[in-house]
Formats: C-alpha cells, structure tokens, sequence
C-alpha cells in the first residue's frame, strides 16, 4: 500500500468535493469508466469529498454536469504541484542541485584522517607518512588502498605493531597499536654478562654466578662490565654461564639552573577575543574584527571540521582564533628568594625522574651568586640496583 | 452445459469460487473494515448506511463514519463503525 501512496503522491492526485443529489449515480458511472478512486467520505447528505487522479479530472467534471453535481477543489496534492510551485524560483532549485551534486561528489574524498592509537600511546610524525605512503587529505576513496599503505608504513616504521584503516563516509580512521621497545630477555640458557646502565659508584655486590670484573668502591660508566659471563676452574678451564647477581651502586643526579633577580612574568588577565575564519581545504578567509585592542596577547587557533553525520566530513573548516591578553609583571627576587625558588624548582623535576624515592640517600645543594643571577647546582645521590643482561657474543 | 464443465474443471483446480464466477467475498477485519470483491456498484451512500450491490442480491451496511476506502474495478473497502449489515437476495 506504502508504494501505491508513492506513486499517487509522483503522480499527483486532487482532493475534490462533489455536490449533489445524484452522488451514488456519480460515484457508479466514474467506476464504469474505471477512474481510479479512493478515501470517499461522505460530509453530510449532499456533498462527499474524494480524491482522485490529475488526468481524469475533466472526465469527471463532464460526469459531474451530466449528473447535475457541482465540483470543487479542495487541495492538490503531489509532486507536479510541488515543482509548479518552484517554477518561478530558479535560483533557488539551481543552487539546491548545485549543493546536491557538490555533497554528492565529495562524498567521493577523503576529507579527514582520524588517528587512534592504542592505550593513548603517542606515535611520532605518523601523520607524515601516512600521507607519504598516499592516504592524503582530498584523496579519492577509490585510489586508496588500504593495504599497500599498511604494507608501506609498516615497512617504514618498526615502532607499530598493528595497523588498520577503515574508510567511514569521508572520513579515515587509522587504528594503531604501538610496539613496545622490550628490553632484551636473555635466556636462562643462553649465555651472558652483566653490563652496567649507570654511572657510579659500587656499594654493594652479590655475584651468584659468573666472576666479577669489579669490586667494591669502583666507579663504572655506562656500558661496564660488572659481572664476566665465564668463570675458571682450575682443572675445567674456562667455563661460560649465565651471569646472576645484584649490584648496588650509588648514582648521582645532578641538575643546573640559573635564575636571575629581574624577571619579567606574564600573567593572564583573563580577556579573550575571538575571531572566526573558514577553511576550504587551503584557501583560508578571515573574519577579522581589525586590530586586535591587546598590546601583548597570545593566540590559539582552534580548527573544527565541518561534519554532516559522525562520519561525514566536508572540506571545510572553521577557525577560531583566540587571544589572550597577557600582562608583563616585573618581578626582583632577593638572593634568598631566588635560590630557594631555584631549588624548588629542581627538587620536583629530579624527583619526577627518580622512581625510588626511598632510595635517595643524599642531597647536595651549590649554589653560586653572580652579579645579577643565582647558578643552582642540586645532586641527588640514590643507591639503585644496576646492570642488566647483556648476551655474549662468540 | 460449457458453464457446468468449467465448473467441474475449477473443481478439481481448486481455484477459489470468487475468481472464476461473479459471487461476491465479503471479508470483514475488526468491526471496523469490510471489504467486498466482486461488486457490481454503489446504491446509496451515507455516512451511516451503504448499499451495495452484486451480482447475488444487495448489501446493506449500518454504521456510523462509513468511508468508501480504495474503490477499485473489483473491490470496495468500506471503513467506520460497522454496527449491523445485511443481504438482499435476489431470487430467480
């Protein structure tokens, strides 16, 4: 029935009303001439209401004279009456197809690449080749292929351990699991030494298996050998194992800062102003409110795509330009100030870098006065456990 | 007598009676639809008593909002209120 309404409804069809005392003679002669006819209502004993199809319209005003009724219309219903409707208004249905066909034709494109990665791990200048391996913002949906561009980037790259890309309307979303970087795990089998990865000073050795190549009090760097993957006997000769053993050292961590007495410190006001632009792919138009009235200020451009479902992008974005106003506040610390500032200041970024903090065993604070300006010195001096496996190669 | 062998041929067919011949089929859904097959045409219309008539007799139909839904070349839909109907055979 649904499809019969859409078909009355391409065709057109008139409401009409009927009025007369001959109306079930009417209603019998345009069934007899096979007219179409439906929703007959009768409104009171002379008049009905009826609808029926555009052509046979003057056929049943002949009917209706014949059978001394009077017609009128009530409403015209349809498409042909819609578009008579639009006839004088060019313009209008010539920029509606216009639109149609351009949402239609970029529906073909690629307009937006989303990146998700997994866990929120942050992949370097991926974007940059994805777009060297030809997934581009603007590119045909059908000139990607999505499996070459996986092959190519992966063959670029060793930091992703999956990758897929799923085409959503015009909208690329590439899926990517980042590859940790394990450290090397040697087997239990296999053979090795034990390599220092810090710089310092031995304090304590606890060596299970293999000889160690130092004792206590020795400073080792980076990439010493503690503990020698072999050992002698006198009667076996020399025998390689798998080197076992903990060692503790005492690491320093130092860090510098200067920190001079005159500083100028912005500071926010809180006043904003925005601007907004349109984007079209690279053509940019600006909707400038002139000079901006901030004497310094810093802006923050914020771009939002323009999207007409979740996933259908368009080419266009709008740009939203912030500024902040700022002031410049001139700042004089005292001595006092500045190094206690400065030490602060250090202490929480040498503790953010040092996991054990109940390790720390000593601190060290230098500081060195200058003309206009404090140097800060501040070691930490933590007792950590170094080394790590390091496979011997014959 | 060809009318009493097509008779026997849609017999043993099994096509249903309302196709072959002019006997009406008069289905009604709810109290408040019927539709008839097999109509010869309207008698009297009001929105509270239809007669129709066929090649068996006539049908008259009481009720109250009585439309005429869908009039095509071989069936009516008669739609409101149905409260009563009856039939006027025609005997020869």
């Amino acid at each position: 029935m649904i499809i019969k309404r859409i078909i009355n409804y391409l065709y057109g069809y008139l409401r009409i009303v009927v009025e007369g005392y001959y109306i079930e003679r009417f209603i019998n002669i345009c069934r007899n001439k096979k007219y179409n006819m439906w929703n007959i209502k009768k409104d009171n004993d002379i008049k009905i209401t009826l609808n029926i199809e555009i052509k046979n319209f003057r056929e049943i005003c002949r009917i209706a004279k014949k059978t001394h009724c009077k017609v009128g219309i009530k409403a015209k219903k349809g498409f042909p009456f819609l578009l008579n409707k639009y006839r004088k208004r060019k313009i209008f249905v010539l920029f509606l197809l216009i639109i149609v066909i351009t949402i239609f034709l970029s529906s073909n494109f690629v307009w937006n690449i989303e990146i998700i990665e997994e866990d929120g791990l942050k992949i370097d200048n991926i974007m940059e080749d994805i777009n060297k391996a030809g997934l581009k913002i603007g590119t045909l949906k059908a000139n990607v292929d999505t499996k070459e561009i996986i092959n190519k980037v992966r063959l670029d790259r060793d930091d992703i351990a999956w990758m897929g890309i799923e085409l959503k309307g015009t909208n690329a979303i590439v899926k990517l699991v980042k590859a940790e970087k394990k450290p090397e795990i040697v087997d239990e089998d296999e053979y090795c030494n034990i390599v220092s990865n810090k710089n310092g000073v031995i304090t304590k050795m606890n060596v299970q298996d293999g000889t160690a190549n130092v004792k206590v009090g020795d400073t080792v760097s980076e990439g010493d050998v503690l503990i020698n993957g072999w050992m002698e006997g006198k009667y076996t000769g020399i025998r390689y194992v798998h080197a076992k053993g903990e060692i503790e050292a005492r690491v320093w961590y130092t860090k510098h800062k200067t920190i001079e007495y005159n500083t100028t410190e912005k500071h926010n006001t809180g006043n904003m102003e925005t601007n907004y632009g349109i984007k079209i792919n690279n053509f940019k138009i600006n909707f400038p409110k002139g000079v901006s009235k901030f004497k310094f200020y810093d802006t923050i451009e914020n771009e939002i795509k323009v999207r007409i479902f979740s996933n259908f992008y368009l080419p266009i974005s709008i740009i939203k330009t912030t500024n902040e106003e700022y002031e410049e506040v001139q700042k004089t610390y005292s001595a006092d100030e500045a190094k206690n500032l400065g030490i602060q200041e250090i202490e929480t970024e040498l503790e953010n870098e040092i996991e054990n903090k109940e390790k720390i065993v000593n601190k060290n604070i230098n500081t060195y006065e200058n003309e206009n300006s404090i140097d800060i010195y501040v070691t930490y001096e933590v007792l950590e456990s170094i080394g790590t496996n390091e496979k011997i190669v014959f | 007598m060809k009318k009493n062998r097509m008779r026997k041929i849609n017999k043993i067919l099994e096509i249903p009676q309302e196709v072959y011949s002019d006997v009406p089929k008069i289905s009604i859904i709810g109290f408040d639809e019927m539709i008839i097959e097999n109509y010869k045409g309207i008698l009297e219309y009001e929105a509270f008593f239809v007669r129709i008539s066929t090649y068996k007799g006539v049908i008259n139909i009481n009720g109250y909002n009585l439309n005429l839904e869908t009039m095509t070349n071989d069936d009516i839909r008669v739609t409101g209120k149905i409260e009563s109907f009856d039939f006027e055979r025609i005997t020869d």
